[in-house]
Parts: structure tokens; sequence; C-alpha cells
């Protein structure tokens, strides 16, 4: 009885009109987030910053007088007193404790680390976020496994983890890249599936139900543009996590290896000289981490209002 | 609910059981033992030590031999590297110790990480947004082994006011710093969900209704507002609290704390399989409660969540 | 001298010329009120039991805690310990050691020739599993191999005490260096009652009885350890120091800092930090000589073809600038080295090597002569292999500079590859390597410590170099009166052959506060102990 009145208000057009905004909003909901996107000032502009910092990695070796490799002998071993930035010498940045031109190294580091950055930090977000979210709509048993998943991945010790990959597959950058992925795919699935279980039982998936959609539209068209906010705030958390974790990573011998480097390797390195009078080793690469962070910050924010389903 | 509570805990121990058989055999899989050293040990007395610590055994009847005796006398085994120590002992020293710190740190997250997020929200692309997201910037770009020596610099040998490291049994002076180095990030990213998910709230139809109801503003913010606001940041503070209160190895190395932060990384070092295998199951147990608790929260908060977990 | 003086006269009693060594404080030093110090170490130490210990850190603390049959003094020379005097046997296979009668342990109990007798059989007991029992059979203590292996009980070790003061030891070969082994902590005594009464517990400071100078009093693992003074020791009256706190500071930076702080008396000094440290503080800044070594191994079982010419290893060895490595680099009073086993080893006379002697210009030419002779470098067939390091500061430091010049000078591409600890460790015995680093501290002060392990049979011989010649003058050297002149030629076969590339020899850096005296600064083998330190009023 109860049921049958239920569908009935469901399948009613006055339901189906009260609820329609926000159905519409998730139609033309990509061209309108463009529109807003690009009447955001700070995210505009961040984008333009990134879009300099990718320049810089790219381009940056034709301004170096250095190779990022050798080793500028008559400052060796005077870093402290003859190694800081200098128009003279050609190491605009310094050099670093073993007498290598910063600037080319910071210039290699950033490559290295914007391409870790922005493969692994999305992909691992977007893989948590879609198992998250299935797991958060169907509940029941294939939750209760993702989350089992989850603990056991969360608790497994991940060094050894490293160890054993680079004892089987050894090293390079996409390897690199696939460990950090598979050890981060964690991360953002707990926040998605806690919106997901929210929002499915929201009216408005209900109709769409009613409606004979198959689930996958549900998820894909209803209610992804309702937690996309949280998947852009947590991808702009996780990037500096993953940057971070590259250096820990080559540490342990898959990741890249010297005389290659990447920010957090130079960042490691600067800090811990930090006190001995070398600052600019931690000074100019902490700057390009600042500048990726900012930009990724106002970035995620714009699309962060932009994607909001119910901005007009 | 209870029913719904009842069958997650049921999944305790296969997850559990799950977990050791891979972490096991995984560990079991790198380079090197917990007794390759330098000095690479003879034949005999490695075959000695391997007996001692019954790994000559084949790694099933290890295994066997590893559960059986948690589950009947929780037993975890003895510690390979601290070699007068048994894995409960290095648990029952340095698990308090984190705990401590790790709790002060969550403390310290949430009391400025939340209202931060809340001012900046409601006060969009104004001066505290502003503000929060310079303060969000900031607290991120100083990793903790920027902020740690900085903290120490000053407090330590400028100012005098807080020692350098120590634990002292986890008196106040010994815990500020570690707390702070620990949570300074994560403020940051509890302070940005924070202002995301209260902007989101704020822009959905019942608030609207509400304030086209003509609700004071204070009303709807902390009636209607506050609550699904802080879900996701407070889902998002379960895992990272189990991070907290377990440690992290570079706040235990820094200030010396002596907590077991440092073992998951040196039990990885040192192939300490016992130490790895007691910590990731700590850390699971753990993970465990936590999750369950952040959705019993959502059911608490959300009727609809309970109506559909039941 | 004193060394000599076993083979000269035999069979009479060896009296220690010097007497016990102790807290030597001059006449006019006015002490501290608090006499206490305080150090830092890099990471929590492995044990407190003699036995089972296997780290420096542990090493230190136990030396504290107990007391062997032998101390050493300031210039690592032995001195009595537990025992008085020693007395060899003509073939020097027996050795007699007589005890003195006023050492007791902490509760009271006298200490007995039985109590060493108990901790040498505990040592090799395969139920104990200790580490260390490899120690045991590098002392060649009869029967002490066959016991480790299980093939016999360990109360069939070949060390006996025929009453409480008298400790008899059978060796199955004549080591000319024995006496010197016994300083170190493996062979210290260990209280059966305490073992028996507590188990594995008895190393607790609640537990724990000992007989050195001091007495464990606190234990925090990976925070603290506390020691006081021990009012039972039988040199109580010329110990100072009434306290002695270890604590564990894993970063060297953080160390420093809280040096500055006043909070440590004692912390090593971060890499590449010693010439400014010693302009800053020139009376607390030290680079004391230590009996390590620093090189790389070619791997001459599986590694490159090149590497099978001598010509090649030789060019590769000449073309390291090791001033630069030492004076611009590492920077911390360590020694350029061209032959294996450092100079600061007792008794040993350094070797004439060519290379040596050489400028380093001489040295590049000659590397290049080598390399063209060879058919390779520039003009000749391209070289390039891989150099193998765990990933530490330093090393890859070395590595990047040593593999610059060789790019540089010879035109040899060198990839470097860096490995976490174990996989390395693994990685190199295996042979899995083009060329690896190597290093080693000696186990005890003569020079063969560090020729051995260039021998056929050694396991840590990765190089896989094998010399029939230098099997033969090792084994020699082992029972010989004067091992020198065996020595000698061995280096000058390596340094012909160059199995291995020798870098530098150590040096240890510390900052100690000036207010800590007493420090033994000569001892290579950086052996100290607390009783010998005294802090000085301000």
């Amino acid at each position: 009885m109860i049921l049958s009145a239920a569908r009935r208000r469901l399948q009613s057009r006055a339901f189906a009109d009260e609820r329609a905004p926000e159905m519409i909003a998730s139609r033309s909901f990509w061209a309108d987030a463009g529109r807003r996107f690009l009447n955001n000032r700070m995210a505009v502009f961040s984008v333009g910053m990134l879009s300099l910092l990718i320049l810089f990695s790219i381009f940056g070796n034709l301004f170096s007088r250095w190779s990022f490799e050798e080793i500028d002998w008559n400052v060796l071993g005077r870093i402290k007193e003859d190694g800081g930035p200098s128009l003279e010498n050609g190491h605009w940045f310094g050099v670093d404790e073993l007498g290598r031109d910063l600037y080319a190294r910071v210039v290699q580091g950033t490559r290295t680390s914007l391409l870790v950055g922005f493969i692994a930090g999305p992909v691992s977000v977007m893989l948590g976020a879609m198992l998250g979210a299935l797991a958060g709509y169907y509940g029941g048993r294939l939750d209760r496994t993702v989350l089992a998943a989850y603990t056991i991945w969360l608790a497994i010790p991940y060094i050894i983890f490293f160890v054993v990959w680079q004892a089987f597959f050894g090293r390079s950058m996409s390897q690199m890249i696939l460990v950090i992925i598979l050890v981060n795919w964690t991360a953002g699935l707990l926040i998605v599936r806690g919106q997901v279980m929210m929002l499915k039982n929201r009216e408005f998936v209900d109709a769409a139900r009613m409606l004979g959609m198959s689930d996958f539209k549900i998820i894909f068209r209803h209610l992804a543009p309702n937690v996309l906010w949280v998947v852009v705030i947590y991808t702009s958390i996780v990037i500096p996590e993953v940057i971070m974790m590259e250096s820990l990573v080559s540490f342990l011998g898959v990741g890249i290896q010297e005389p290659n480097t990447s920010i957090g390797a130079l960042l490691s390195q600067g800090a811990s000289t930090m006190t001995f009078g070398t600052l600019w080793q931690l000074g100019f690469p902490a700057a390009i981490f600042v500048i990726a962070q900012v930009s990724l910050f106002y970035i995620g924010d714009g699309l962060r209002d932009a994607l909001d389903p119910k901005e007009r | 609910m209870f029913n719904y509570t009842l069958r997650r805990l049921l999944m305790v121990l296969p997850t559990l059981l799950i977990l050791v058989i891979f972490a096991f055999y995984l560990m079991r899989l790198a380079p090197g033992g917990p007794f390759t050293s330098e000095r690479p040990l003879p034949p005999a007395v490695m075959a000695n030590v391997l007996e001692r610590y019954g790994m000559d055994e084949p790694l099933h009847v290890q295994l066997w031999t590893y559960v059986s005796n948690i589950l009947c006398c929780f037993d975890f085994g003895p510690s390979f590297s601290q070699k007068d120590r048994t894995v409960n002992d290095v648990i029952a020293q340095g698990f308090p110790v984190t705990l401590t710190y790790g709790f002060w740190s969550a403390v310290f997250v949430l009391v400025l990480g939340i209202p931060l997020g809340i001012i900046a929200a409601l006060r969009h692309n104004g001066f505290w947004d502003y503000t929060m997201t310079g303060l969000a910037i900031f607290s991120q770009i100083f990793p903790n082994f920027v902020l740690a020596p900085l903290l120490v610099l000053l407090f330590t040998l400028s100012w005098g006011l807080l020692p350098g490291g120590g634990w002292n049994g986890g008196q106040w002076e010994y815990v500020v710093m570690p707390a702070i180095a620990l949570g300074t990030s994560y403020m940051a990213s509890v302070a940005r969900l924070t202002r995301g998910s209260m902007l989101e709230v704020l822009n959905s139809p019942y608030i609207r209704t509400a304030r086209a109801k003509g609700l004071p503003e204070r009303t709807i913010i902390i009636r209607h507002a506050l609550k699904p606001a802080l879900l996701p940041t407070l889902t998002y503070m379960g895992p990272v609290f189990v991070y907290m209160i377990t440690g992290s190895v570079f706040v235990d190395v820094f200030f010396s704390t002596g907590g077991i932060g440092q073992d998951f990384i040196n039990g990885a070092y040192s192939r300490d399989y016992a130490i790895l295998l007691g910590l990731a199951i700590l850390y699971a147990v753990l993970t465990f409660a936590l999750t369950l608790m952040v959705d019993l929260l959502y059911a608490w908060i959300d009727p609809k969540v309970r109506a559909g977990l039941s | 001298m004193q060394r000599r003086s076993f083979f000269v006269a035999a069979l009479a009693t060896t009296f220690l010329t010097t007497p016990a060594f102790a807290a030597d404080v001059p006449a006019g030093v006015t002490l501290a009120e608090d006499q206490s110090f305080t150090y830092r170490i890099l990471d929590e130490f492995s044990s407190f039991d003699p036995q089972i210990v296997e780290d420096t850190y542990g090493s230190d603390i136990v030396r504290d805690l107990f007391e062997g049959l032998y101390n050493q003094d300031a210039d690592g020379n032995i001195v009595p310990g537990v025992a008085l005097s020693h007395e060899a046997s003509a073939d020097n296979l027996t050795y007699t050691f007589t005890l003195r009668d006023n050492a007791v342990w902490s509760d009271g109990t006298p200490v007995t020739a039985g109590d060493f007798v108990y901790a040498w059989q505990r040592a090799v007991d395969p139920e104990l599993a200790s580490p260390y029992a490899w120690y045991m059979e590098l002392m060649a203590i009869e029967n002490g191999a066959a016991i480790v292996a299980g093939e016999m009980e360990p109360s069939e070790l070949g060390v006996s005490a025929p009453d409480d003061r008298t400790l008899v030891v059978n060796l199955s070969k004549p080591l000319p260096y024995f006496t010197k082994m016994v300083t170190h902590a493996t062979t210290f005594p260990s209280p059966k009652w305490v073992i028996e009464e507590h188990g594995a517990q008895w190393t607790r400071p609640e537990n724990m009885v000992s007989n050195g100078a001091f007495v464990l009093e606190e234990h925090v693992p990976k925070e603290r350890s506390v020691r006081v003074r021990n009012e039972n020791y039988w040199d109580n009256e010329n110990t100072v120091l009434e306290k002695v706190t270890t604590l564990v500071i894993g970063d060297d930076a953080q160390g420093l800092t809280r040096w500055r702080a006043g909070e440590v008396d004692m912390t090593d000094i971060p890499a590449g930090q010693y010439p400014a440290l010693a302009e800053e503080f020139p009376d607390e800044a030290f680079a004391l000589p230590r009996l390590c070594n620093y090189y790389f191994n070619f791997n001459l079982a599986s590694g490159p073809e090149a590497f099978q010419d001598v010509r090649v290893r030789q060019a590769l060895a000449l073309a390291v600038d090791r001033e630069v490595i030492v004076e611009r680099v590492l920077q911390g009073g360590q020694f350029p080295a061209f032959n294996f086993t450092p100079a600061a080893t007792a008794d040993f006379e350094m070797p004439d090597i060519e290379m040596a002697s050489m400028t380093q210009a001489e040295r590049d030419e000659k590397a290049r002569e080598l390399l063209a002779e060879a058919g390779y470098g520039e003009g000749g067939e391209p070289l390039s292999f891989k150099y193998l390091y765990n990933t530490n500061e330093a090393h890859q430091q070395v590595a990047i500079v040593a593999t610059q010049m060789w790019k540089q000078k010879l035109g040899i591409d060198v990839t470097l590859e860096n490995q976490e600890w174990k996989v390395f460790l693994e990685t190199r015995s295996a042979q899995n390597y083009d060329m690896a680093r190597g290093a080693w501290c000696g186990d005890y002060n003569e020079a063969s410590t560090f020729l051995d392990l260039l021998t056929t049979e050694s396991g840590y011989n990765d190089a896989k170099f094998s010399n029939a010649r230098v099997d033969e003058l090792m084994a020699e050297a082992k029972s010989s009166s004067d091992p020198q002149p065996l020595y000698t030629e061995v280096e000058q076969i390596v340094a012909a052959e160059m199995p291995v590339i020798p870098i530098y020899h150590y040096s240890t850096n510390v900052m100690l506060s000036d207010a800590i005296q007493g420090w033994p600064m000569n001892n290579v083998e950086q052996n100290w102990y607390s009783k010998d330190l005294y802090r000085v009023a301000d």
C-alpha cells in the first residue's frame, strides 16, 4: 500500500517539476562549468602560472649555462662561501652540496615532479573515488569488501611493498608512477563513499531511479557532479603528497636515479642543510613547490565553484 | 543499525587474517632478511639464529605458528632487531607515546582547521577567505621536515622555552612541538575540506529554503549547515587520526619521542618481520574502528543514511 | 714493544706495564658540581647483553656496565680489567689469566673465573644463537666452531676455571693478537644466577646485575638509557662521573642543534660540516682517525669483461682524485687511501706504493695511457658500467664525484644505481653488480682484520679476488712473530692487481663539549670508558 503510494507520488507530474532544476543542472552541466571557470580570475591566473611552470620545466634548460650533472670544481668544497646564487659564474640559483648547478637541477627536478604529481595524483584519486562511489551506492557486501580491502591496504608496510617491487620490476619512471598509484588508490575513497551514501537517498536520485535510469547513469550523470568538489579538493591535496612521496620511492631504488633529481629530493636535501647557512638550496626548490601549490589551490577552488551543479 | 554494526564486526577477523597472510608473504619476498648484515654471518651461526627464531621451518608452518600464538596467547613474537624485547613490549612502550602526541595533534588540527574553514566559507572570497587560504598554503608548503627544524631553532635554541626533544613520560613541554609538527599540514587540508563542504551545503536547496523562510543566519548555520558540512572533514580525519596516533617516523626520529612511528620504517629497513606484522595488525584494527565510527556518525547525523544502512 | 714480549718471554708471566686506567684528573682542575655526561647516538642499540650485543652503540654501553679480562687505555693499549696478568704457553696455544680478587658484581657476589667460562660457553651456545658467535670462532678458541655448528656441547669449549682466580684458555691455533681480543664485549662475564632467574628479561634495569664501573638505572627504548656509578666496582673510588645518559636522536642536524642548546655534551658532526664547526668551536670539534677503510669493489667474477684487464683497473684507480673527495666533498679529516689497511692500525708500517707518491696530474696521465693501451676509452672501445651503492647522502656524494672524474678524464660512462640497504647487501654478495662500494671497520687493532678480507675464502671478499700468494701470506701471518713483511707484500700485490680501489680511511667527526675531559682521542678503535671521563667546572 505504502509502497504504491510512494511510487504514485514519484511518478507524478508535480514531483518531476519540483526536482527539475536539479536534473537540468546536471544535463547542460559541462558547458556552464567551463564558462563559470573562465569567469574566475584567480583560477585563470593560476592556470597561467602552472603553464609557465610547465614551460619552465621543458625549456628552462635553454637559459642554463651548466648541465644538471656537471660539477663546478671551482666551488666544490667552498659551497657555503662561493656557492650562492650568482650572475657571474652562471649559477643563477647557486649550487648544490656537490657544486652542481641548482638552476639546471631545479628545471630537471620540476619536470620529474610535475610528471609524477600530475599523473599519479589525479589517477589515484579517480580510482579511489570510483570505488568509493560504487561501495557507497550499492552498500552491502560490496561495501564491506571494499572497506576490507581498504583496511588491508592501509596497513600493508608500504616500504616493503616498494622494495619488493624494485626487486621484481626494477627501476624506471613509469614503474615509479605505477607504484605510487598502487599505494595511493585509497585516497579519497572513504570521503566519496560517504558523500554518495548521503546523496543516494535524496529525492532526485529516487526520481531518476523511478524513471528507469540505469545505476551506471545515475552514478555518473547525477551523483558524480555532486561529489566532484570533493574529488577536486582531494586531488589538490594529494598531488603535493605524491610529489613528496616520489623522493621516498626513489630513495628505495624504484624511481629516478642520480644524477637525475626531483623537487622532493631537492627539498629534502635543502632542508637537511637549512641550519648550516646554505638556505638557497632549500629556497629555490621550495619556491617552485609554492607556485605549484598555490596554483593548484586556486585551480581546485575554481573548478569546485564551476562544477557545483547548484550554481547558476 | 545493530545488525549493520554486527555485520561489519564480523568482517574484522577474516580481514585481519588476509592481511597477515598477504603481509607475511610480501615481506618474505623482499630481498635481505633480518640477519643480513654488512658482515655476513658464517653459515653455522646463521643456522642457529634462524632456528632460534623458528625461521628454519617452511613458510606456511611459520605463518601457522605466528597466527596460533596470537590466537592462543596474544603473543606477537620476539623482535628481531631489538633483541631484548618482544613485539608486545615494543608496542606497549611506544604506542602510548604516539597516542598522546597524535591525539593532541588531532585536537590541534580540528580546533584550528574547522573554524578556519567555516569562517572562510562564510566570507567566501572575502578577507578571511584569503587569510585562510594564505595560512593553509603556508602550512602545507612547510612539510614537517622543514617545519620541525624551524620550531626547534625558535623554541629551543633562540628562546629556550621548550626542550629540543625527548619524551620524559609525556610531560606537556615535550608534546607541544611533535604535535604541531605532525599536525600542521593536516590542519591545512582540514580547513580546505571544511571550507569546500560548507560552501556546498550553504548552496544546497534546503539551506536556501531555510533562508527564504527568513530564519536567522546563525540558526541556519549552527542548526542546519554545520552537521552535514562536517561529515566530509570527519571522514577525512578518520584515517588521518589512525595515522597520527600511530605516529610519524619523522616526528619520532627528529624529536626522539620513542614512539612506534619509527618502528614502521625501521622495522621495514631492518626486515624485522615480527614488528612489521604486529604493527600492521594494530594499524588495521584502528582503521577498522575509526571507519566504523565515521559510518555510525553518518547514520546518527543523517536519518536517510541510517535507513539505508539498516 | 709490549706485543713482542709475548713471544720473547713466552713462558714468563706478562704483567701489563701500565697500571689500571681510571679518570686521570690533573692537579689544579676544578671538577664540576654535577658529574654527569650526556651523549647522543643515532639509533637504538641492539642489546645490553654482552654476549648478544652486536653494534657499536650497544658495545659502548656494555663496556661501561661490564668489565672483561682487559680494558684499553687512552691509546688503545690493553690494561688490566678483571684480569691482572696472563701467561702464554711456549706454543702460544694456552693462555692462563690471573684474575683480581677484589672484583665483585653489583649485587656483591665476587667475580670469578667461572663467570667467564659461563659467558664464553654461552656466546657459542646454539641455543642462545648469538649473531656474535663468530667472534669466538675468530678468537680460535678450541672447539668453538664445532659447538656453534652443533657438533659438540658448549661445555667442551676450550676454556676452564681451575679455581676462582684462574682462567685457562686453549686455542686451536696460535693467534699473536689474542689478548687484544678480550677487550671486546662478547668476552665479558655474565651473571649465571641472574640469567637463570629472569631469562631474557635479565637485562631490564630492575633485574640486571653487572660488574662494570656503572649500573643500568633506566632504559626507555628509542629515547634514553641512564647508567649510574656502581658503588660495588673495585675501582669505584677513582670513578668521577655519577651519571651517564645516552639519548637517541636520529637526525644529525637535530643532534647538532641540541648540542648547541646544551642538551647533549657530545654528538656526531653532520656530513660536510666539520670545517665550519672547527672554525666556530676550535676546542670542541674533533676529527679522530678510525680503523675503517672505504673502497670500490670490482666484480672480478661476473663483472664487465674490461675489468679482467688489470690496466683498466689501474686506470680507474689512478683517475680518482682522492684529495678532492677527502678535502672538498667529505671534509672531515679523512685520509686519502692508496692501500687497504689504515695507517692508524697498531704496529702497521705503510707499504711503499708507487701511486701514492705521484701527483694527481701524473696519475691522470698514466691512467689515460693505461686505458689506451688496454684499448678502451677515447679512441678505443667505449667503456661503460654501473656503480652500485646503498642510498645514503655520503655514499652518493662519493659516487657522483668519482664517476664525474672518470667521465671527464677518461670518457668512461658510469651509471649510478642506488638500492635500499638490505637489497644492496644481497645484490653485492650475489655479485650482481659491475662495481660496488665497500667499507670495513676493524674487529681488533691489527692489520689482518683488514687484509683477511682479500683472501679467497673470506665471506666479505665481494670482488671475488683470488690470489694464491695472498692466501699463503695471510695464513703464514696468523702464527708469525713478525708479520709486518708479510703484510707489506700482500699490500703490494693488492696495489699491483687492484681488485679494489682504496678511496679513503675513515675519521670520526664529533662535537665534544670542553667541559668533558679524559676522552681517549688516540684510541683508533674509539673504545671509550665512562670511568675515564670527568666533567670540569666552567
